[in-house]
């Protein structure tokens, strides 16, 4: 069935859009509808696209009531496709389409590509361009930093940073970005319209205004729950690569991951101690064949990008004391153990780590510091 | 038939002479209260006549009536009932008025006629000593804390069949103990006794020594309670004025025991629980002074910062600032001294373990962030020192030496106050705490790369406007403990180190 496969190209070995299903107006105010439905997943629907062909024939057939959940069929029934375009439109959002040139080529390849996208904001990036950054909500402050700077050194190289706006990882690796000038694409797992998290409310506006906010569900979906998983194959599948940072043991980020490895995207993860529980998806991506990478420049180095200008701290400035103190720090230090090391005052010993922090060479964690310099620098 | 004594009422912590005169006149039995007796001396009426009659003396069966002058101020309390009984007993001649002249009388009676402990005796001797009295008859259990009153005789009576005995000349006191306890300044708690927590141990030293106030930051076990009941240990010794308002305080509050003057700086720990009128003052009929005023030069420490009611921590804005709380009911106002050092504990996050280094913080994100908006606030404005304090592991407690003992540090904490005083002379500062924000950059002579290091913090928005003035604050202290007149760009450096307003800094900062 050569209309299984679009372009012309190989399609990928499962079932996707039929062409020409949002070929008409009609089928475009369908796919609208469609995209407003809560029971049916991108899976079902697919199936049913295989044998209905078009989006108003599968929404004709949920009508009918042979498909989807009785609360689907009463919605859909009352539901008014332009009242949806108006609210894409109140949002400022595009509406791109399976069948539309400017469907991002990448999501034709995965599973259950979503049948249309609504797209605030900038252009998607083309997939050698896209990286996703994905992982833990609540994650360590050493984390947070790794995923800053590789959402910072991915802008710096001009690569776009694609993530779920989730507090944690993904909005440090969003504001890494938006940091370094560069471009970002938050998926959202509701409404494009629809502030959430709430603790991502800025972050959102800022992405808005100089990157992309993309979302397969119609404008006003609440935030459900079901939703967020089904939303990490867009963000894998937007990606050229994906890059795990911090995750426990059945988080999203692993799914990001998993689907990530299906659609035959490089993975990397970015390894922790093997006694956190945070370090549970990347050190297992790892030991399953993920890159290992250390930092922004192995990221980038890996990507064939071109790095960072002018990179790295000066050492050089550093008084001989500074300097000692650094490269003692290698985990995370009580100020009473640095001044024990120096034959210092604690008080001394607090004033020297304020500099270094001051510098941003040194971080405080709960207490302790350790050295922000990863690998090669610190131990010069 | 006329008898006239002179008593006390305790209005806050202030005692007000009441001049009661007793009147026996014709008619039935009775006992009159007239003169804006409060209802804790209403209460006395129907006590007092047994109290007479058991002590082996007469009540008069007519009718009695008592006035307590002036009539324009609402008596309240238990101590009234010993000059009323003595009012009345002078009126029928069972006393002699020209012998009780001069004589203050306070103490409350039981039936049987003995005097039982009464709190706010101190107050009533310096009401004595103030109005030039002879002296002051109290309960024997109150005669320790009124003969801290110097140029006052204190008679401690167990009865009032020996305080009438004592006017007849048949009865003599025994000479009150004078409360001056041995156990000069000696705490049962000591720094020494804290292992490791070097940078929190200091900056207890710098907070007493500048009297800041200091926010303690960490996980449940972290040793925050701990470092903060040590706080009052290295505070300057307080002088004999400070610890007679600290007693007269226990006293009103009735929290002092047999012992005379409190030497030892108060610690109080009330629970986040605590209704406003026990946190700041209060009380339905007497006022109370309430943790805040116990709290009077020494310390009071909150632990759950967070969990206090928002009245109760926006209460604490009056006495942070003018070191006194003012307490209205209808049944009058009264004022209360209380000027303490406030160390306020808190988790890092809900759950508490947000930075630690060995359990994993299991708070929803927007959990978080509500509780760090707690953390932050006008009176926390008011906080000069926000410290972490981790959590340490059993290596690094085992790998980790004593410290200091307290009077080690209360030596240089000391020596610093001592630079204060002499820098701000007669300016009506004692400490670099109290110095509004203007002052500060005036009075602080700090270097110029020191200022320059400040305003960088500022730009790398490592410091914010009202962290500024709060940072000089305490990098003056800084270098007033390194007894250097100029602050130095070390001591700011320093100070910078202690700005913990997030608990383990939660944004991203850009290097």
């Amino acid at each position: 069935m050569s209309d299984d496969a679009p372009e012309g190209a190989s399609g990928p070995p499962w079932p996707t859009w039929p062409v020409g299903f949002v070929g008409t107006p009609e089928d475009r105010s369908a796919a609208l509808v469609l995209s407003a439905l809560q029971g049916l997943t991108p899976r079902r629907l697919l199936e049913r696209a295989q044998q209905h062909r078009t989006a108003s024939a599968v929404l004709a057939d949920i009508r009918r009531g042979s498909a989807g959940s009785e609360r689907d069929r009463a919605f859909a029934r009352t539901l008014d496709p332009a009242s949806i375009g108006a609210a894409a439109d109140a949002c400022a959002a595009r509406i791109v389409t399976w069948d539309d040139p400017s469907y991002p080529s990448q999501l034709r390849h995965i599973h259950d590509p979503p049948v249309l996208l609504y797209v605030i904001g900038a252009d998607l990036p083309d997939v050698g361009s896209a990286v996703a950054v994905v992982g833990a909500r609540s994650c360590t402050e050493i984390g947070r930093e790794v995923a800053f700077g590789i959402g910072r050194a991915l802008g710096v190289a001009r690569a776009t940073v694609i993530s779920g706006a989730a507090r944690g990882i993904d909005a440090a690796a969003h504001l890494g970005a938006l940091d370094a000038r560069g471009g970002t694409v938050a998926v959202m797992g509701c409404g494009v319209d629809v502030p959430y998290p709430r603790g991502s409310r800025e972050l959102l506006e800022r992405i808005r205004d100089s990157g992309t906010i993309v979302s397969e569900h119609a404008p006003g979906t609440p935030p459900f729950q079901r939703n967020f998983p089904a939303r990490n194959r867009i963000v894998a599948g937007l990606s050229a690569a994906t890059v795990v940072v911090e995750g426990a043991t059945g988080s999203g980020s692993m799914i990001t991951a998993e689907h990530a490895m299906e659609f035959g995207r490089d993975v990397y993860a970015v390894p922790g101690p093997v006694t956190s529980a945070l370090s549970s998806v990347p050190l297992r991506l790892i030991r399953d064949g993920a890159t290992m990478i250390r930092g922004p420049a192995d990221l980038i180095e890996d990507l064939g990008l071109a790095p960072e200008a002018g990179a790295g701290p000066d050492l050089a400035e550093l008084s001989a004391d500074e300097r000692r103190v650094l490269d003692r720090l290698a985990g995370p230090t009580l100020p009473d153990r640095v001044a024990a090391a120096l034959g210092a005052s604690v008080p001394e010993a607090v004033a020297i780590l304020m500099r270094l922090e001051l510098r941003g060479l040194v971080r405080n964690v709960g207490g302790r510091f350790e050295s922000t310099l990863r690998g090669s620098a610190a131990s010069g | 038939m006329y008898g006239r004594v002179v008593g006390v009422t305790v209005v806050g912590v202030r005692g007000h002479p009441v001049v009661v005169e007793a009147h026996i006149g014709r008619g039935l039995p009775s006992l009159t209260l007239t003169g804006l007796p409060g209802a804790t001396v209403q209460d006395a009426r129907d006590r007092i006549r047994p109290a007479v009659e058991n002590a082996g003396l007469e009540w008069p069966l007519r009718r009695v009536v008592v006035n307590l002058s002036p009539g324009s101020l609402r008596k309240e309390g238990p101590g009234l009932d010993l000059p009323v009984a003595m009012g009345v007993l002078a009126a029928s001649g069972q006393a002699r008025a020209r012998r009780l002249e001069g004589w203050v009388f306070a103490g409350e009676l039981s039936l049987r006629g003995t005097l039982v402990s009464t709190p706010g005796m101190l107050s009533v001797a310096i009401a004595a000593a103030r109005r030039g009295s002879k002296g002051v008859v109290v309960p024997a259990a109150n005669a320790a804390e009124a003969a801290l009153v110097d140029g006052l005789e204190v008679v401690g009576a167990p009865s009032l069949r020996d305080v009438v005995g004592f006017f007849r000349g048949a009865w003599v006191p025994a000479p009150p103990q004078i409360g001056e306890p041995a156990r000069d300044g000696r705490h049962a708690v000591d720094l020494a006794e804290i292992r490791g927590q070097a940078q929190a141990r200091r900056a207890l030293e710098v907070a007493a020594a500048g009297g800041h106030n200091i926010l303690l930051i960490g996980a449940p076990g972290a040793g925050k309670t701990m470092l903060a009941r040590r706080l009052a240990t290295i505070l300057p010794t307080m002088t004999r004025a400070e610890a007679l308002e600290v007693t007269q305080l226990h006293s009103v509050a009735g929290l002092l025991d047999a012992g005379g003057l409190i030497r030892e700086r108060p610690f109080r720990a009330p629970h986040h629980t605590v209704s406003i009128a026990a946190l700041l003052g209060g009380g339905s009929s007497s006022l109370r002074p309430g943790e805040v005023s116990l709290a009077h030069h020494g310390v009071l420490f909150m632990d759950e910062f967070t969990e206090f009611r928002r009245d109760a921590t926006e209460g604490l804005r009056q006495p942070l600032e003018d070191g006194r709380v003012v307490v209205t009911r209808v049944a009058g106002s009264a004022e209360f001294p209380a000027r303490f050092t406030l160390v306020a504990a808190a988790n890092p996050c809900p759950c508490g373990f947000h930075g630690d280094a060995a359990r994993r913080c299991t708070c929803p994100d927007h959990r978080v962030e509500s509780y760090r908006a707690k953390l932050s606030g006008p009176l926390l404005d008011r906080v000069d020192l926000r410290v972490v304090v981790p959590r340490l592991t059993r290596s690094e407690l085992l790998g980790e030496a004593t410290g200091e003992p307290s009077v080690a540090v209360r030596a240089r904490v000391e020596e610093a106050r001592a630079r204060q005083r002499r820098r701000y002379g007669s300016s009506g500062f004692h400490c670099n705490a109290q110095l509004p924000g203007p002052a500060v950059r005036r009075e602080a002579r700090i270097a110029t790369d020191a200022r320059d290091l400040l305003a960088e913090a500022v730009d790398r928005h490592a410091l914010t406007g009202r962290g500024f003035d709060r940072a000089l604050k305490v990098a003056r202290t800084i270098a007033d403990l390194a007894g250097a007149d100029t602050v130095g760009s070390e001591h700011v450096v320093e100070a910078l180190a202690y700005r913990a307003t997030e608990p383990s800094g939660s944004a991203v900062r850009v290097g």
